[in-house]
Parts: structure tokens; sequence; C-alpha cells
């Protein structure tokens, strides 16, 4: 009883903190007369302006023998049926000329912040499948016995941890993008990949040497390979068990895809710094922003987390 | 790999010699032969090196000096394949070491499956011919989790059988087991003795030993003092140190 009201006053206390926030936020644009419009990111996000359909030559707006409207050039063929469009700007008997507008389209098309959302979603599942493939290599190379394979890992590993990212895609982006011609797109996936490959490499090779030896001397007891046995046992128990950090890592990778924007692709994070300009709402845009990197997060860890719960099922 | 071999030697070790990396002097030029269908018992105080010896014979350890030859064929000869050698070769542990993330069946399939490449179908019949033999015939969709450590290395029993091997080595296997799972494990161990299958023991179990070995093994410091029949072994010990340490277990 008394622990059930203690625990309602927290809850409580919780919504109160954020309540506060929110006012602390509002209080404090208010002191800098900002004006809140959140109407204003809506067409960034999606734009509903219907779209014109001009006359393709010139000719006269007159009914068919059905009784749609049509265009007819002067010849007096029918080269357009306005039937389709609810809304025409043109009548019956008007003459029209090679470019006018006849009538528009209701349409839907994606804002700039809804394109550099797809471009972040694509950036970050072509790096992380990379990563995977990167990490899985070098952390096997890791735990291996072989010292050249071993040593040429840990120097990967090194490496990679102990520069800034900023600087790795630079570098990929102006040396090796340049060497091997690469686009800025392939540049920029390549330098997350292979810096989230060498993070992975580590939660692959600590997953690895979590596996008790046992497991490792009875595969090879009934004769499998040491590739035998890393595949069929000592992988899918590694798995389950990296599920959490490697979670963890791909949902920085979504998060640190956002440099990219220095190499000029317009991912997320630099379509908001495009909107912002151009909108007179920077606050709105950024925290739009925010919230769409937070969606993409959280519900990558919701599927991690689904996925988590139907291993643990099978033990 | 010599299959066709029908010498009545099954295991040659001469001289095997393991110093492991720290240093760790394991066994000192230790000699043993053990034949088709026998069964050989090994005691000794612990840290003797017989879990040593015994994993030389599947080159779980590699040795530093000596020779093994399994089945006639000897280990490091460069043509050998130890893979294929090891199918021949199946081990328990004290520990069980079976594949957690696998129910018992899947333990026992895995290795016919992935290693010998054999029809499905039939491996799994024999896969449930075996659990049937070990008395698990209820257990098969168990996972290791949701088994006794006496199921447990019963599964582990048949998974090795599983690959069909001439030689069955067992370390400590009823080490780690509560007292009341014991004799279920000791009852396959003899059944398969019965069967003719040629094993290798190592245990406290001297009832076992006395009951079922053909010849039982004396360790201490990665020395091999004494090889005699049980009766001899038991009854009339001549070697000083046996005698101590059967007046400290017995
Ligand atoms: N992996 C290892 N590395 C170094 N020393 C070891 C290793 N395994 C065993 N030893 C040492 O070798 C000796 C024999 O060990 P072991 O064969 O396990 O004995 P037993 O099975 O008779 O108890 C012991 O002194 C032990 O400390
Ligand atoms: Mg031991």
């Amino acid at each position: 009883m008394f622990a059930q009201s203690n625990r309602w006053f927290w809850h409580g206390v919780f919504i109160a903190v954020l309540l506060g926030m929110a006012l602390l936020i509002q209080s404090s644009s208010s002191h800098i007369n900002y004006n809140w419009n959140w109407q204003v990111v809506k067409p960034y996000l999606i734009n509903t302006d219907p779209l014109p359909v001009f006359a393709s030559e010139e000719g006269t707006i007159s009914a068919n023998a059905t009784g749609d409207l049509v265009l007819r050039t002067d010849a007096g063929d029918e080269i357009l049926n306005l039937s389709a469009y609810p809304e025409l700007s043109v009548g019956e008997g008007d003459l029209v000329f090679e470019g006018e507008q006849l009538a528009s389209q209701p349409n839907w098309q994606m804002g700039p912040l809804l394109k550099g959302l797809v471009v972040t979603i694509e950036i970050s599942i072509y790096s992380l499948i990379l990563a995977i493939i990167l990490g899985l290599i070098f952390g096997l190379m890791r735990v291996s016995s072989n010292v050249a394979l071993r040593n040429l890992a840990i120097t990967y590993v090194e490496i990679i941890r102990g520069t800034p990212l900023l600087v790795q895609i630079f570098i990929f982006y102006f040396f090796i993008g340049t060497v091997l011609d690469l686009d800025r797109f392939t540049a920029g996936v390549i330098a997350l990949a292979v810096f989230s490959g060498a993070y992975v490499a580590e939660i692959t090779r600590g997953g690895i040497q979590s596996i008790p030896k046992g497991q490792m001397e009875a595969a090879r007891s009934v004769g499998m390979t040491y590739i035998q046995a890393m595949r069929y046992v000592i992988l899918p128990q590694a798995f389950k068990r990296v599920l959490p950090p490697l979670a963890g890592q791909f949902i920085n990778l979504i998060k640190d895809s956002s440099l990219v924007s220095v190499i000029a692709i317009t991912d997320l994070t630099k379509a908001g710094r495009e909107v912002v300009a151009g909108s007179f709402a920077p606050f709105e845009v950024w925290f739009t922003v925010a919230l769409l990197y937070l969606v993409l997060t959280s519900s990558l860890s919701w599927g991690v987390q689904r996925l988590e719960k139907r291993l643990a099922a099978s033990d | 790999m010599t299959r066709d071999y029908q010498g009545n030697d099954m295991i040659i070790a001469k001289n095997v010699e393991k110093i492991y990396p720290n240093g760790c002097h394991a066994l000192k030029k230790v000699s043993a032969t053990v034949r088709r269908g026998e069964v050989v018992v090994i005691v000794g105080p612990s840290g003797s090196g017989k879990s040593t010896f015994l994993r030389t014979l599947n080159q779980l350890e590699t040795i530093n000096g000596g020779s093994i030859s399994i089945d006639g064929t000897d280990m490091y000869d460069k043509k050998t394949d130890i893979n294929q050698l090891r199918e021949e070769v199946g081990m328990v542990f004290q520990g069980f070491n079976l594949f957690p993330h696998m129910d018992a069946l899947g333990n026992v399939m895995l290795a016919p499956i992935k290693v010998a490449k054999r029809n499905k179908a039939d491996v799994e019949r024999q896969a449930m011919e075996l659990l049937t033999k070990v008395g698990l015939q209820q257990r098969m969709a168990n996972y290791p989790s949701n088994l006794s450590g006496g199921q447990q290395q019963r599964v582990a029993i048949a998974r090795a059988l599983a690959m069909k091997p001439n030689i069955m080595l067992f370390d400590e296997p009823t080490s780690a087991l509560d007292p009341e799972m014991v004799g279920e494990v000791l009852d396959v161990m003899k059944s398969l003795a019965a069967d003719g299958m040629t094993m290798v023991v190592v245990t406290h179990e001297m009832g076992f030993a006395r009951e079922v070995a053909d010849r039982v093994l004396f360790m201490e410091d990665g020395q091999l003092l004494v090889d005699e029949t049980p009766e001899a072994f038991f009854d009339n010990p001549s070697n000083p140190r046996l005698q101590q340490f059967l007046s400290m277990i017995l």
C-alpha cells in the first residue's frame, strides 16, 4: 500500500519535471520574443501544393461527344481530356496558348526534410550492412590465433577509435574518394561503415570471448573445423549476447550519419540547415529534425528488442 | 584415413610430453596402449595430468614430444586430417558442454549433418535412437537449460556417439553431477562398454573402475606410475604412491 502510493508520487514528480521543462522552453523563447509557428514546418515535410497542368499546344477548349471538356488544336485533334482534373482554370470556348495553365492537379510530394530523412535512412542502412560485414571479419581476425590477422585487426580498431569521425569522413572524401573516384554518397557510406565496423569488431570479439571455452572444444571434438565451430556453435550464441551493445552501436551510427552533411550530402541534418535558412522558424525546424531522428532510433531499438525476445524464447 | 586398420591397438601413446606455454610440465614420458574394446580407467590426484593426457588423445592439446596413433593412424603425420580423426574419437566432458542454443535432438544431429554431411532424415532417426538408448526419449525437444545434469550428460554421450566413433573418451563425466544422478550416467557408460566400445575414462568412481575396467592406470605429477588389472590395482597395489592414494580415497 505504502509502496504503491510512493510510486504514484514519483510518477507525478516525473511529469511535473517534464512540464516544468516545457514551461522553461516556452518562457525562455518568449523572453527573446520568439513566435512559435509550427505550421511553417509542414510544407517542408510534405508539400501539398497542387501541380499545374499546362497546354502543350495552342487550341480551343470544347466539349467532346461524351460531354467532357477537351483541348482541341486548330486542326481539330483532341489532345487533352480535362474531365480528370477537379480544378479547372479555363471554361468551354476559351482559346488557349501553348504553355497556358488549364487546370491543377492535387499533389503529394516529399518536402526537403522527408527527402533528407530518406537519404539518412539510405546511408544508415548501407553503412550498417557494411559495418556488420567489416565488424564480423575483423572481430574474427581479432580472436584468431594468427598473429598477422590479429595485429591487423588491432591496428584497424585502434586507428579508427583513436581519430574523430569527422576527420575520417574528410579523409575518405578528399583523399580516398579522390583516388578511387568515389561519389560523395559512397564516400560517406564507406566512412561511416569503416568507423562503425571498428566498434562492431570489438563487440564481436567480446561476444565470442564471452562464450565458454568448452563450447569450442565440444564442437571440435565432434570433428568440426574451426570455421564450422564458429558458424554453428560460437557465433549463434555470441550473436544473442551482443545484440544489446550492437543495437546501441547502430543507434550511434544513425546519429553519426548527420556528420556526412559536411561533405554536402543532403541528409536530414543538411536538409534541416537548408530549410532553416529559408523558413524563419529555426526552433521548429530543428525540433522537427530531432524528432525525426528520434523516430528512426527508437524504431530501431524497438525492432532489436523484439528480436531479443524472440531469440530468448529458444532457451 | 586408414579405416581398414584391423589391428588391435586402438590407441598407442609413446613417451608423450606436454609442456603448457606457461611452462607447466603436465605430461612426462607417458606411454600407454589401449586395445580394441578395452575399457581403461585413469585415476590419480587432482592436477596429475589426467585431463591433459585424455585431451592429447583427440588433439585438444598438442604434444611437445613422443607420438600418438589412433586406430593405426599417426596423429602427427602430415597427411593426417585431424578433423577426420576426431570424428573417430568421441569425447564427454565434465561440464557437459552441450550447445545451449539447440534442443537435445539438435545437439545430437548437428555434427552428423554439418560434418559428416549425412542425410537429414537418417540422422534424425539415428539421433532419436541414440537419445532413446540413453533413456531420453521424452526429452528430445528440451533445451539444455531445461535438463538436469544427469540428463545433459546423457545427451552429451549421445552427441558424441552420433559421429559413430570407435573410441570414447570420458573426462570425469560424473564429477559435476548431484550424487543421485551419477548412477544414470554410469549405467549408460556400462552399457556402452558391454557393447564393446573402446573407452578411456578419467573418474573418481572406484566402483565403476573395479566393475567395468579392463585396466586401471594411476597418474601422479605428470607420470603414469601404474597400469594394472583392477584386481591387482585395488587389492594388491605394489606402488607406494598408489597405496597412499588409495588409502586416502577408499
Ligand atoms: N591450459 C593450461 N595451461 C597451463 N597449465 C595447465 C593448463 N591445463 C592444465 N594445466 C596444468 O597441468 C597440470 C595437469 O592438469 P590436468 O591435466 O588438468 O590435471 P587433472 O585432470 O589430473 O586434474 C596441472 O598442474 C595444471 O595446473
Ligand atoms: Mg581433470
